[in-house]
């Protein structure tokens, strides 16, 4: 909020401007900026939400920097004088439907005021704190607002319609659904029976502590004017101010909360200065609807609990007189505790503090006049219970930094994504829609992480040929049992050129990854496509795996689908792999078990088998590793040769296998009969052939 | 033959030879089986006894003498030969292994971990999709109150949210624990805001709680002050102001004294020695209560870190959104 200094200065003696600044960032507020404009200076300070009740004002504000400076408080003093024939219940009488939504509603009548332009020392404090000059009465009824905190109105007396004869009646009510108000600045408001509003006889002459209506307006030919100071729920205010879109100087505060007891003296503050400026007389008594006054607050505390709070011993003297500095009243005073160690004080909180409930807000009070400043830093005292290593986490951290060795750049896209999750086949019923997307581009949580890493992989490509990355990061689906979300770990390598190795290069990754995180019971399975599966079409179904541990499916191996990467606009080829990092959690094993090296010698033989093209390799290591038996070490594949010199349609694959016992040298009459037992073996299949 | 001249010959061919072919030769010419040596021992028949220990003890040591001397010519040789063919342009560039980058919140992270789980908090994560509960009602943050629009919120179906903070998991580890605890929450949050360069739409935040019989706003600017110090490998001043979070009473702003500077005022703390870091405060007895801890016997302090806005200082990066752009131009920086 904008303030003034020299009108700060009405109510208080104060510091120069820069002291003021400090004195406030290190007690109260923080202020954003100061700016000197013609021989004042405009403060915008930072008032904490918790203090608008008492501080969007500048008596508030004052009262403040007194407390906070050990400065006198003045507040504003002036004698009212009301014309004793002119009975308020003669003009006016409300009706207030709902106490619920209106606390208190204080008015008040003036008669034959002359409406002009304000005096220039009204202007001038207006426009520093943002606000236009109208006229005079308007301006009375901002400036008393800005002063007091308390939002008030002026309604044109003689455009309130009103029974034939008798007082004009002011009703607060909710609004009909349909009805309409055109307000102050020609606005056209619909209205529900959400919106509470200030009406006469025939329909809505403001929105209650928002805005004014065109039909009452304080105009040049204005002679009698209704003064408006009431306290309207906030959660009314609020709802009405959403729903309308309309937030102004009023509803922001009405909002935050004022106290109920404020409109009684600003409404005679503002009839005061109408009455010195605008002449007038002003009506005897105020019509004052307050059927649930509000009581003072009563909070105890005790002083050792303060000390163990903010972990400093403030004496009581200093106690007592920081309370007084800011108009708290203590009203009882006791010794508590083990040989009354402790003090319990029993405080008044004072009206305009709704901020101040328990003791803790009395503790912060007390600590920030004190001085937080004060408070010497001092290591807590606990058990040494050490920190719990968190499995989930260190695990990540592992994945992470196998896959940075591996070549791998980590990147964190955004949990958002647009319409083209669609392409990727994403229906509506399992992606999650945000209500009130930011944009097109956010209107999903991302059910996959690998539509946002194609788009990085197009964006890299203006810059690189070749690109590596991963993330490890929660995806979000719809299921029937609700919303899930879930950590996944993707990984991909794009080039600009299309090359099958790239397959067996991410592959390769995958392996190592898997195997340094202690999982070995891994296998990769051909997809088997079924009808409700949508992800598929993010893969080449002729290039993909499916990356299994037992029965449990961990995630997918392959390349892109031409269609996704022609529709992402990237020429090239891009390989990964999608394992739900949740599943996989539950294989990861940190246990490792050393395996003696024999003593005995390895003895190696070649084996070259040919086998129709489609054939995968892994059936024949398998075929040659049953067969082999326990004494086969390790089967390594170190050629595949297809084309000139070997039959169409086949390959010819080459192997070392490497026999070896743990117990004895073997013999190798021992190790051919094992090799004819692999020959038998791969034979019984017609169409593979061994060659030795 | 005279055993000295054949020494004088045999060193003088040693001398000469030029590679291990002519070493060879030289062996087979004075070592070999039909070698000058072997021709000494055949004729030590005919000798007179005398003549033969003499003539034996002196082919002896010039047999020795000879294998050592070959021998020391072949490593010379060797030596020679590897220095002709292994020359190395030792200003090449490296062919290293190309290793990836770890992103540079990850790095953040990873380094408050470290010294939160070095005085003893535990690492705890939470979900991202919240409720209205545990973001807003459990820590004192009414339904129609305007301190909720301190924390614009994306909505999902269902009364259901994205957490604005990583605050909810207070809540969440505190009704499945028992005090006194100490933990800190690194993790994803959501605003509902226009972005610029010092706003994003998701960011990570660091939620830190300890709990306990009397841990004071004196315990919390020591734990914070260390963390600090040891995050920026200096000595780090802080300081409270009053702030106003509702879930905590009372509330501080934390500032740090100024790393560049080191508190003398600058272009980075705006000339006041001072950069505000985080929110802090004593946990507000509501927010216990909404916990199941009874607050009439435990107490303590809670903050929260930007960890994007901790990367930022470090690494003197001037906008978020480079953190959520993928480009590896700037993530191969790490």
């Amino acid at each position: 909020m904008l303030f003034s200094y020299n009108w700060l200065k009405d109510y208080t003696k104060l510091p120069k401007p820069a002291k003021l600044v400090e004195l406030l960032v290190m007690h109260s507020f923080e202020v954003e900026e100061v700016l000197k404009i013609s021989g004042d200076y405009l403060f915008e300070v930072d008032v904490l939400s918790n203090r608008a009740p008492d501080c969007f004002s500048h008596i508030g504000l004052a009262r403040e920097i007194a407390a906070v400076s050990s400065k006198r408080f003045k507040a504003p003093k002036f004698n009212l004088k009301e014309k004793n024939k002119l009975k308020i219940e003669d003009f006016i009488n409300i009706n207030v439907s709902d106490k619920n939504d209106c606390l208190r509603y204080s008015g008040r009548v003036l008669l034959n005021v002359k409406v002009g332009p304000s005096p220039k020392w009204v202007q001038k404090r207006l426009k520093i704190c943002g606000l236009r000059p109208i006229n005079n009465i308007v301006d009375i009824v901002n400036y008393v607002m800005l002063e007091t905190g308390q939002p008030l109105h002026a309604f044109d007396f003689d455009k309130i319609s009103g029974p034939k004869s008798g007082p004009k009646k002011i009703i607060v009510r909710r609004a009909e659904k349909g009805e309409k108000i055109i307000s102050l600045d020609d606005e056209k408001y619909g209205l529900n029976e959400n919106i509470l509003v200030i009406s006469d006889l025939e329909g809505p002459l403001a929105i209650a502590g928002i805005k004014g209506g065109k039909k009452a307006e304080i105009d040049k030919k204005t002679k009698n004017i209704v003064l408006e100071a009431a306290n309207f729920n906030y959660q009314v205010v609020r709802r009405a101010s959403r729903i309308l879109k309309l937030k102004t100087d009023a509803s922001w505060r009405f909002e935050n909360r004022i106290s109920p007891n404020l409109t009684e003296s600003s409404i005679n503050r503002a009839a005061y200065l109408i009455k010195s400026i605008a002449k007038g007389d002003v009506s005897w008594g105020i019509i004052d609807s307050y059927p649930k006054k509000a009581l003072p607050v009563k909070v105890k505390f005790a002083t050792d609990y303060l000390e163990r709070l903010l972990g400093i011993e403030v004496p009581v003297r200093d106690i007592k007189d920081i309370l007084s500095r800011l108009e708290f009243e203590v009203i009882d005073e006791r010794a508590i505790g083990d040989n009354n160690s402790s003090i319990q004080l029993t405080v008044k909180v004072p009206d305009f503090r709704l901020d101040i409930s328990i003791p803790e807000d009395l503790i912060e009070e007390i600590g920030r006049i004190y001085g937080y400043y004060k408070i010497q830093p001092v290591f807590p005292v606990s058990s040494l219970i050490p920190a719990k290593k968190n499995i989930d986490v260190f695990w990540e951290q592992m994945i992470k930094d196998i896959l940075k060795e591996s070549g791998f750049s980590e990147v964190y896209n955004y949990s958002f994504t647009g319409e083209e999750a669609k392409k990727f086949g994403y229906n509506k019923e399992e992606i999650i829609r945000i209500l009130n997307p930011i944009s097109d581009e956010h209107n999903y949580l991302r059910p996959s992480l690998i539509v946002n890493l194609l788009k990085n992989v197009s964006l890299n490509f203006r810059y690189f040929n070749e690109v590596k990355i991963f993330e490890l990061g929660k995806i979000f689906k719809k299921t029937n049992s609700g919303l899930i979300e879930k950590k996944m770990i993707c990984s991909l390598i794009a080039s600009k050129e299309d090359n099958n190795d790239l397959f067996y290069q991410i592959k390769g990754v995958l392996d190592q990854f898997l195997n340094k995180l202690g999982i070995s019971d891994i296998y990769y399975d051909e997809h088997q496509p079924t009808p409700d599966d949508s992800k598929i079409s993010v893969w080449d179904i002729k290039r993909c795996a499916e990356v299994k541990s037992g029965s449990e499916e961990l995630g997918f191996l392959g390349a892109v689908s031409s269609s996704i990467l022609d529709s992402m606009k990237i020429k090239g080829s891009v390989f990964l792999f999608d394992i739900d990092f949740e599943k996989l959690l539950n294989l990861c094993s940190e246990e490792h078990e050393f395996r003696p090296i024999s003593q005995y010698p390895a003895a190696v033989r070649d084996l070259s088998v040919l086998i129709p093209l489609k054939v995968k390799v892994e059936e024949v290591l398998n075929n040659i590793e049953t067969a082999g038996g326990a004494l086969i070490r390790d089967v390594d594949i170190f050629d595949i040769y297809e084309g000139e010199g070997i039959k169409e349609g086949k390959k010819s694959l080459a192997f070392h296998i490497v026999f070896q016992a743990e117990d004895r040298t073997l013999k190798s009459q021992e190790i051919d009969q094992i090799l004819n037992r692999i020959i038998k073996s791969l034979q019984e299949n017609p169409q593979w052939e061994v060659r030795k | 033959m005279d055993i000295k001249l054949l020494k004088t010959e045999a060193e003088k061919d040693l001398t000469l030879s030029k590679d291990l072919k002519d070493l060879d030769d030289i062996f087979r010419k004075y070592l070999g089986k039909k070698g000058s040596i072997a021709e000494i021992f055949n004729s030590l028949a005919e000798m007179s006894k005398k003549d033969r220990i003499k003539a034996g003890k002196e082919a002896n040591e010039l047999k020795s003498f000879l294998i050592d001397k070959i021998n020391q010519k072949r490593l010379d040789l060797a030596e020679t030969i590897k220095g002709k063919e292994q020359w190395i342009d030792i200003s090449l560039p490296a062919k290293g292994p190309k290793t990836g980058h770890l992103h540079p919140l990850t790095l953040i992270k990873r380094k408050v971990s470290e010294i939160f789980e070095s005085m003893g908090f535990s690492y705890i994560e939470g979900p991202e999709i919240e409720n209205e509960f545990y973001n807003f009602d459990a820590l004192n943050i009414p339904k129609d109150h305007p301190a909720r629009d301190a924390w614009d919120t994306f909505y999902l179906d269902k009364g259901l949210l994205l957490r604005t903070h990583t605050s909810p998991v207070q809540v969440r580890f505190m009704e499945k624990n028992n005090p006194p605890l100490r933990i800190f929450v690194p993790g994803r949050v959501f605003r509902h805001e226009a972005t610029d360069a010092s706003h994003e739409v998701n960011f990570y935040q660091i939620e830190g709680l300890m709990v306990g019989k009397d841990v004071s706003t004196a315990n919390f600017k020591a734990v914070i002050k260390e963390f600090f110090s040891r995050f920026f490998g200096k000595k780090i001043e802080i300081r409270l102001r009053p702030s106003f979070f509702p879930f905590v009473e009372p509330g501080f702003e934390v500032d740090i004294s100024c790393v560049v500077c080191k508190g003398k005022g600058c272009s980075v703390c705006s000339k006041t020695g001072w950069v505000e870091i985080m929110g802090a405060g004593m946990v507000h007895p509501n927010v216990l209560k909404a916990s199941g801890i009874n607050p009439k016997f435990w107490q303590g302090f809670a903050f929260g870190i930007g960890i994007d806005r901790l990367a930022m200082m470090k690494y003197k990066i001037n906008d978020i959104r480079l953190f959520y752009s993928s480009d590896l131009r700037f993530l191969e920086q790490f």
